[in-house]
């Protein structure tokens, strides 16, 4: 009882209940803070233009959306004591005329701290959207996303913002883009 | 040190070893069915997985635990975090979708994911050994929540062998030996 392999069992056994106990107390105290906090204010997700290029046959062989959009968010409220980061994206979902559902995630951005959690962007889209299963006469939604990725504990998936309505995908442009 | 042990040794008759390799053995079978169970609750192969590349910082580190599950019935959207194995390698992948193309026609339920590391400048179309798109059969699980660091033991394990036979040598000699 009094030896040391004994004394090193207890305390090595007491740690790791400890730790564990203090683990899920913070996973389920972020979780009940999330829960019962007010809904995020809408971002405003709104997209300036959007083009089609043709397949070009070796690079590309299929047709490419390109677009450009504006987001303004405020996520601050999401950063508590759990939080390790935000992974922030937009994705454009849409139905084509074949009943394929498709969804591709054109942006995305980690956030780190509170204080880059409320940003203002005008960019392009930094993946490409390819047309793989067809968009001609169809119309995409973009919708702005978060992943909350915790110090420890379950990750919590959310929506931060949308166009509401759905954008039909323009034309084949004439000209290369 | 080590006299107790040893006179413990010289003591031992073989019904006394018997009795302790039987509840060493009754220990084992118990924990493998722990894990066969949580295997099944999860519908997946492996539900907990140590986290090997780097390719998801900052949100995951070398050595940090990720718990899976595999509902059978649920389809996956783009940023979930998955957990892959490509056929032609063995080794799981930790990446987070970046399409999906969901495809109902005729009875047949297929969806088509594209995925990509975090930190990675590009997405996998190169690490699918000449598949364009990932299918539903090829995922092991979707990440659902995350302990950190606590899996650095068995990249340990796996960079030092030597460690690993010595640990688990160390533990089965206590376990025969002790009388607790």
């Amino acid at each position: 009882m009094h030896t040391i392999w004994s004394r090193i069992n207890n305390i090595s056994a007491l740690l790791s209940s400890c730790m564990m106990g203090l683990f899920a107390a913070i996973a389920l105290s972020s979780l009940a803070q999330q829960f019962f906090q007010a809904p995020l204010d809408p971002s405003s997700v709104s997209i300036t233009s959007l083009k089609v290029a043709p397949g070009k046959g070796k690079q590309s062989k299929v047709d490419h959306a390109l677009v450009q959009f504006e987001l303004d968010a405020n996520l601050t409220p999401l950063f508590n004591w759990n939080t390790k980061q935000l992974f922030v994206y937009l994705d454009a979902e849409y139905t084509n005329s074949k009943g394929v559902k498709n969804s591709v995630v054109i942006w995305d951005r980690i956030v780190r701290s509170k204080s880059s959690a409320k940003f203002h962007v005008e960019a392009r889209q930094k993946y490409a959207f390819r047309d793989v299963t067809g968009f001609r006469d169809s119309a995409a939604t973009y919708t702005l996303r978060y992943n909350l990725m915790p110090h420890v504990g379950a990750l919590v998936y959310g929506v931060a913002g949308s166009t509401n309505n759905s954008i039909p995908f323009p034309p084949l442009a004439k000209n290369n883009v | 040190m080590f006299s107790r042990e040893l006179k413990a040794l010289r003591r031992l008759d073989p019904r006394q070893f018997l009795l302790q390799a039987l509840n060493y053995a009754g220990g084992m079978a118990t924990t493998l069915m722990f894990w066969h169970a949580l295997c099944l609750a999860t519908n997946c192969e492996s539900p907990v997985v140590v986290v090997l590349s780097g390719s998801m910082e900052p949100a995951f580190y070398r050595g940090d635990l990720i718990f899976l599950t595999n509902p059978a019935s649920e389809r996956y959207h783009i940023g979930d975090i998955t957990v892959y194995k490509v056929p032609s390698q063995d080794i799981p992948i930790v990446h987070r979708v970046l399409e999906t193309h969901d495809f109902f026609d005729s009875g047949v339920d297929q969806q088509l994911l594209l995925t990509k590391g975090d930190n990675n400048p590009v997405d996998d179309t190169q690490l699918y050994g000449g598949l364009e798109y990932l299918e539903r059969k090829h995922i092991v699980g979707k990440v659902r929540g995350f302990l950190p660091y606590i899996g650095y033991v068995t990249i340990a394990m796996n960079d030092f062998p030597r460690l690993k036979y010595a640990l688990l040598g160390g533990l089965g000699l206590l376990g025969l030996l002790q009388r607790e």
